[in-house]
C-alpha cells in the first residue's frame, strides 16, 4: 500500500523501502523475520536492548542466595531492594517520554542505557546492603528503554500493526525478567565450576549483563534510525523535522485525561506483571516447600509467557481494531484486564500445586495481554506527546508495582496468598477507569463518535497546535498521522472514506 | 509471619500426634554429647584464614550403652539467635528435615564406643557468610537418622558464641575491571554524540 505524491515533505527523490509503507513512510507490514532497514532493524534493535535492560534489573533475584550471604542481608533489605529496582523507572518512564519527543528514540534510549550500565558493573563491586540497594536502584532506571521501544515502534508502524508492533518489541524484551532467572544461575555456576569461589563468581558473573547491555546500545547507535526517513538531528538541520517545545510537549501530554486512565491502568497489568516477578519465587517455595531451583523455574515460566502473551495482546488489538476500530480495541482491553483480575483471585484461593501453577500461567496470559492491548491504545492518544503519554503509561506500570508491593508484600499483614487475592480485586477495579475514555472521533466503550463538529480524527490532532503554530507549518505530521488513523474508525464506516483493502495488512 | 507460625505448630503438633517415620525432632533428642571449640565467645575469626579445633566425646556421666546405636558423628557450624533475625532462610525448626540454622558441615566422622572421643581441626572456609555462630555436633545411626546431639552453647544458644568475618569476595582487578568499563561506557556516548554532531554538520 505505497502512496507516493501526497508527501508534503520536500523530497529529492522518493526513498526506497523494502516495507509497504503509508504516506509518513510508517511500514504497513510487520515482518518478524526480516532485518530489512530502517523498519525491521530498528524493532530488532529496540527489543534486544529492552531485554537487555530486563535481565540487568532483575539479575540479582535469582543469585540472592548467594550474594545475601555475602554481603549479610536481611529479608527487609532484599525488599527494600526489590522495591527500588523498580521504583526508579517511574520518573525515569515519564523523561524518557519527554526525551523521545525531543531528542529521538535512538539517542535517548542509548543514553540511558550507557549510563546504567555503570550500575550494573558496580553490582560487581557492592560490598553491604546500602550499596546493593543503591546498585539496584540505578540498574532499574534502565527499565526505561520500554518508552523508547514503544515510541520507536509507533514512529516506524503504521496503525493496522501498531499493535503488534509494540507488542512484540515490548514482550520480547519483558522476556528478558524470565530470561535472566535461568541465564544468570547458569552463568554463575560455570564460573563457579571454573575454579571461582562463590562470593567471587558471582560477582564476575554480572559482568555479562553489564557488557550485553553496553555492547546493545552501542548497536542501537551504529545501526538505529528513529524515523524512517533518518535521524532527528540530521532531519532537525535539513529541515525535514520540527523541533519542539519541552513545555509544549508536556502540557499537552499531562493536559490528555486519556494517558492517566491508561496509566492507572497499566499499573494494574504491568505494574502486576513486575510484582509477581519479585515474589513468586518466594511463594511457591515457602507454601508447597519447593526446592529454590524448582521455585525458580517457575518463576521464570511466568515472564517466559511475555514471548507469545504480550505480542498476542497487540495482536488482538489491531485485529479487533481493524473490524471494530477504537472502540473495540477498548472493549478487548478492559476484558482481557479484568479477566486477569479474576485468575489472579483465583491463583490467591486455589491450595494445590499443580492447580496454581495453571492458574499462574493462564493469570500470565491474561495480565501480559492486557499489556499489549494498552499499547495498541496509547499510539493514538496523542501525537504531537506520543512520547511523553508512552511514558506517563508506563511509568503509571512502575507506580502500580511499587504501591501493590508496599501494600499487599511488604512486611507480614498478609500471607502472601491473601496478598495475591487483593491485588486480583485490586486490578479488577482499577481497570474500570478505561470505560471512561472517550475519543471524539471514534467513541469509547458505551458511546459512539462525537456528531458535534470535533468529530474528525484531523480536529483531533490538531487541537494541541495552536493556531501561530499551524501557520509555522509545525503541524504537518499530526496531519499525516490523522489521515492514516482514520482505520481506527472500524471497517463498516472505513469504507465510506476509501476504498477497501484487500490484501491483508498483518503479515508476521 | 502468622501462617509460617501456625504450620510450624501444626507441624510439629501432628507429629507428636501421630507416628512419623523419618521425622526426627531436635526436641526429642537427648544432648548426651560433650562439645568444645578452640574459638572463646566473642572472638571473631576470619574466613579462610583462621582455624577451628573441635573436640567431641560421650558425656562420661551418662550410664554405659547410651551410645550403642551411633554410627557417624557429624559436625557443623550453626547459627547463632541473632544472625537468623529477619532471615528466614536460617530459621530453626523442630523437624531436623526442615531445619535450617545449621548449613555448613565441619567435619563427619564414624563413631565407635570404645573411642568415644576425637578432635577435628578445619579451617573456616571461604564461604562461611560473616554472623554469629555455635558448633553443634549430631549422632547418626546405621540408618542415617539423627539419635542425639551436643553443642558448644546452652539451650537458648546465648553463651560461648563467636563470630566470623568472611571474604568480601572481591578481588582488584574486579575493581578496576569495573571501573574501566563504566567509564568506558559513559566516555564512548560522548563520542558517539560528538560523532554525530560532526556528521550533521557535514551534510549541511
Amino acid at each position: 500500500m505505497e502512496i507516493e505524491g501526497q508527501a508534503t515533505v520536500k523530497e529529492s527523490q522518493p526513498p526506497k523501502f523494502a516495507l509497504p509503507v503509508d504516506s509518513e513512510h510508517k511500514a504497513t507490514e510487520f515482518r518478524l523475520f526480516s532485518v530489512a532497514a530502517p523498519h525491521m532493524r530498528a524493532f530488532h534493535l529496540s527489543w534486544v536492548s529492552f531485554f537487555a535492560c530486563f535481565v540487568s534489573s532483575f539479575a540479582a533475584p535469582p543469585l540472592l542466595p548467594i550474594i545475601r550471604d555475602n554481603l549479610n542481608l536481611t529479608a527487609s533489605d532484599i525488599g527494600n531492594a526489590g522495591i527500588a529496582s523498580v521504583s526508579g523507572a517511574v520518573f525515569a518512564r515519564v523523561a524518557m517520554g519527554t526525551a523521545c519527543d525531543l531528542f529521538g528514540p535512538r539517542l535517548a534510549s542509548a543514553s540511558l542505557i550507557l549510563l546504567t550500565a555503570p550500575a550494573v558493573y558496580f553490582t560487581s563491586i557492592a560490598s553491604s546492603s546500602t550499596s546493593f540497594l543503591l546498585v539496584r536502584f540505578f540498574t532499574g532506571f534502565s527499565l526505561a528503554t520500554f518508552v523508547s521501544t514503544q515510541f520507536w515502534m509507533s514512529s516506524m508502524f503504521s496503525a493496522p500493526v501498531v499493535g503488534t508492533a509494540n507488542g512484540v518489541a515490548g514482550g520480547w524484551g519483558n522476556l528478558g525478567g524470565g530470561a535472566t532467572q535461568l541465564i544468570m544461575p547458569l552463568v554463575f555456576g560455570l564460573i563457579r565450576d571454573i575454579g571461582a569461589i562463590k562470593f567471587t563468581a558471582w560477582r564476575i558473573a554480572f559482568f555479562i549483563p553489564a557488557l550485553f547491555q553496553t555492547l546493545s546500545a552501542f548497536a542501537l547507535l551504529i545501526f538505529g534510525k528513529d524515523l524512517p526517513d533518518g535521524n532527528f538531528r540530521r532531519l532537525h538541520k535539513a529541515g525535514d523535522k520540527t523541533k519542539d517545545k519541552f513545555s509544549n510537549v508536556f502540557y499537552h501530554g499531562i493536559t490528555n485525561y486519556r494517558g492517566w486512565i491508561l496509566a492507572l491502568s497499566y499499573g494494574y497489568c504491568f505494574g502486576v506483571e513486575l510484582t509477581i516477578d519479585n515474589i513468586v519465587a518466594e511463594y511457591f517455595y515457602d507454601r508447597f516447600d519447593l526446592k529454590l531451583h524448582t521455585a525458580g523455574m517457575i518463576a521464570a515460566s511466568f515472564g517466559l509467557a511475555n514471548i507469545v502473551s504480550r505480542p498476542g495482546g497487540g495482536m488482538i488489538s489491531d485485529a479487533v481494531g481493524k473490524r471494530f476500530g477504537m472502540r473495540g480495541r477498548l472493549w478487548a482491553l478492559w476484558v482481557v484486564q479484568t479477566l486477569g483480575g479474576v485468575f489472579c483471585i483465583i491463583l490467591g484461593r486455589v491450595g494445590s500445586l499443580g492447580a496454581s501453577i495453571v492458574v499462574m500461567i493462564v493469570f500470565s496470559l491474561f495480565c501480559q495481554a492486557a499489556c499489549g492491548l494498552t499499547f495498541g491504545v496509547v499510539p493514538f492518544v496523542s501525537r504531537r506527546s506520543l512520547g511523553l503519554i508512552s511514558g506517563m503509561t508506563g511509568g503509571g506500570g512502575n507506580v502500580g508495582a511499587v504501591l501493590t508491593q508496599l501494600i499487599f508484600f511488604k512486611g507480614s499483614k498478609y500471607s502472601k496468598e491473601t496478598g495475591i487475592m487483593l491485588m486480583g480485586i485490586m486490578i479488577i477495579f482499577c481497570t474500570l477507569p478505561i470505560c471512561f475514555i472517550y475519543f471524539p472521533q471514534w467513541g469509547g466503550m458505551f458511546c459512539g463518535p462525537s456528531s458535534t463538529k470535533i468529530a474528525t480524527e484531523e480536529d483531533y490532532y490538531l487541537s494541541e497546535w495552536n493556531s501561530e503554530e499551524k501557520e509555522k507549518g509545525l503541524h504537518l505530521s499530526s496531519l499525516k498521522f490523522a489521515d492514516n488513523s482514520r482505520s481506527e474508525r472500524g471497517r463498516k464506516k472505513d469504507s465510506e472514506t476509501r476504498p477497501v483493502d484487500e490484501t491483508p495488512s498483518t503479515q508476521v | 509471619m502468622a501462617a509460617r507460625a501456625l504450620l510450624l505448630a501444626s507441624l510439629v503438633l501432628s507429629c507428636f500426634l501421630f507416628p512419623c517415620h523419618g521425622t526426627v525432632l531436635l526436641s526429642s533428642l537427648q544432648r548426651t554429647l560433650e562439645v568444645t571449640a578452640s574459638p572463646t565467645s566473642g572472638q571473631v575469626l576470619k574466613g579462610g584464614v583462621d582455624k577451628i579445633t573441635v573436640t567431641w566425646g560421650l558425656n562420661q556421666t551418662l550410664a554405659a550403652g547410651t551410645d550403642s546405636t551411633y554410627k557417624t558423628i557429624k559436625v557443623k557450624l550453626c547459627y547463632a539467635p541473632i544472625s537468623q533475625v529477619d532471615r528466614g532462610w536460617r530459621k530453626t525448626v523442630d523437624d531436623l528435615k526442615k531445619d535450617r540454622t545449621c548449613q555448613n558441615d565441619i567435619v563427619a566422622r564414624p563413631y565407635s564406643p570404645a573411642k568415644s572421643t576425637a578432635q577435628s581441626e578445619w579451617t573456616v572456609e571461604r564461604d562461611v557468610p560473616t554472623a554469629t555462630y555455635f558448633i553443634r555436633a549430631y549422632a547418626y545411626d546405621a540408618d542415617e537418622k539423627e539419635v542425639a546431639y551436643g553443642q558448644t552453647t546452652d539451650a537458648q544458644k546465648t553463651t560461648n558464641l563467636f563470630q566470623v568475618q568472611a571474604i568480601s569476595g572481591r578481588h582488584a582487578t574486579m575493581d578496576i575491571c569495573s571501573i574501566c568499563f563504566s567509564v568506558f561506557s559513559v566516555v564512548s556516548l560522548f563520542g558517539f554524540f560528538y560523532n554525530e554532531k560532526r556528521k550533521a554538520k557535514r551534510s549541511q
